[in-house]
């Protein structure tokens, strides 16, 4: 297979793996947020159950949760599965886990501002919601950045995960490749995309950075 | 400002992701081998037509019974025999890579038609509603041709690899004897990687499919040999849901129609230099 040909390839495969992790962002970023203020609900049980989520999240491998996810309906519910519901799953999936850790990051972030604000906010006659938006969350984004940034980057890699359901990402096209052609190539040609692809979501990350660097 | 950052960003990523479904969804169902790879994404629009496909589920890394050819398309003796009998089946053939070891959780929840890929009847007869089979295989070992072993008796003391969950495997554990002369058993996630670890030298010998072996070998031009001492003999088949009878019954007419008028020979030939098929002999 010429090289050209194997970069065509694992590109389409690329496409794949970058449809995981735009869509798994675009829905666990804000997902997370409100799972963060599920787990510092007042009420108890809101947030016994968010944390419960939480540790199942963070304390199963993402691999498994592919499985239970796209298996699940009809091993547990018996529902016959569509064609198109494996890449379906395989988002659902990292939504969940994605979701979980992120909140987690959040918490951090929120928890690490001091109340002093909240006061300074309330003496000013912000509401409780003005506060959040106009004062904390700022602030926040700013701290969590580069956690997030180390999620984001991990995500990038396991999206190689997907193929657990056969879903054809391009870690499972580079195996394929190298299987036809017994060679170690399609693997180095799958490294350099991954590289450059975390390359770049490394430098959105410290543009953002700075963006945000505003006060100092 | 930030607002409009964040923004921004949001649908840049959207159009990636949009971008990324579109070119990959549209090809999905295709007829005979011109699989691509993004056939899971994106086909919700497939339910209507689910009674006219053929959906085919095979190890994307088993040549040569189904692989990716050098054009970068699928291939393979069994996906050719599969395209062809989708073609008389006048059905259209999906070409849908598995995870091996997912393969029964695959079949059972419907989203594949059957396994079609250098399939081991023994072992699994109550497990499959399986076809005649078509070909003759045996299990056997591979080694390095500079290693010391040519016996079975050799193998003592040494590390063996084997495919998750591949009749290989399903053969030693019968011979528990065997196995526990070995150092150690490996169980690798395909055969690419146990071969890579045998060239390597990190194994001392796989245990897979002569069929397989041969083929591997001779694309390899490494210097690895079949034992002659084999571990099973068996047989190829494809393999249907449980109770699927209905779909086999019209694939086993279709198969042997080929092997009557010659097709099946042809393609065995095309792929192997002779006709090793074994329906209607």
């Amino acid at each position: 297979m010429p090289l050209s040909l194997l970069i065509q390839k694992l590109s389409e495969g690329l496409l794949v793996s970058i449809a995981i992790f735009t869509l798994t962002l675009i829905f666990s970023l804000p997902l997370g947020l409100l799972v963060a203020f599920g787990r510092m609900a007042k009420n108890p049980i809101l947030r016994n159950i968010v944390k419960f989520y939480i540790s199942i999240m963070r304390g199963t491998p993402l691999m498994l949760q592919l499985m239970v996810v796209y298996f699940g309906p009809y091993y547990i519910f018996g529902i016959r599965l569509s064609h198109g519901y494996r890449f379906i799953a395989a988002i659902i999936g990292f939504v969940l886990n994605y979701a979980a850790y992120f909140a987690e990051i959040y918490r951090g972030g929120i928890e690490s501002m001091p109340l002093g604000q909240y006061e300074a906010a309330k003496l000013l006659g912000y509401s409780k919601t003005q506060t959040f938006f106009r004062i904390i969350l700022p602030q926040v984004i700013k701290r969590i950045l580069p956690a997030v940034t180390n999620e984001v980057i991990t995500l990038v890699k396991d999206t190689s995960l997907a193929f657990v359901i056969s879903v054809m990402e391009m870690f499972a096209l580079a195996k394929a490749i190298a299987a036809a052609q017994t060679n170690m190539m399609p693997f180095i040609v799958a490294g350099v995309f991954y590289y450059i692809f975390n390359y770049v979501v490394a430098f959105a990350s410290e543009a953002l950075e700075k963006r945000f660097s505003y006060y100092q | 400002m930030k607002n409009k950052l964040i923004a921004v960003l949001l649908v840049a990523f959207l159009i990636m992701a949009l971008a990324g479904c579109s070119s990959s969804g549209d090809k999905n169902v295709v007829n005979n081998t011109n699989n691509n790879a993004g056939n899971n994404v994106a086909d919700n629009d497939q339910g209507a037509a689910e009674e006219d496909t053929f959906i085919v589920g095979f190890d994307q890394n088993f040549p040569p019974m189904g692989f990716v050819g050098d054009d970068g398309q699928y291939t393979g003796f069994d996906l050719e025999l599969a395209a062809e009998a989708a073609k008389r089946l006048n059905k259209k053939l999906v070409l849908q890579p598995i995870d091996w070891a997912a393969k029964d959780m695959e079949l059972e929840s419907g989203n594949i038609d059957c396994v079609w890929n250098g399939f081991t009847i023994n072992g699994r007869e109550d497990s499959y509603t399986w076809t005649e089979p078509y070909m003759d295989n045996e299990q056997v070992f591979v080694v390095r041709a500079d290693s010391d072993i040519s016996t079975l008796a050799d193998l003592a003391g040494k590390i063996v690899s084997v495919q998750l969950d591949s009749s290989a495997e399903a053969a030693l554990e019968d011979m528990p004897e065997l196995v526990a002369t070995f150092k150690e058993l490996v169980t690798a996630d395909n055969y690419n990687t146990a071969l890579m670890d045998l060239e390597s030298g990190a194994v001392d010998a796989v245990a897979m499919d002569e069929i397989v072996a041969n083929y591997q070998i001779e694309k390899r031009g490494s210097d690895l040999v079949v034992l002659e001492e084999s571990i099973a003999s068996e047989e190829y088949g494809v393999g249907f849901k449980l109770g699927n009878t209905e779909l086999r019954d019209q694939l086993q007419a279709i198969l042997e129609e080929m092997a009557a008028d010659g097709t099946m020979a042809k393609i065995s030939e095309a792929w192997f230099g002779k006709d090793i098929t074994t329906i209607g002999k």
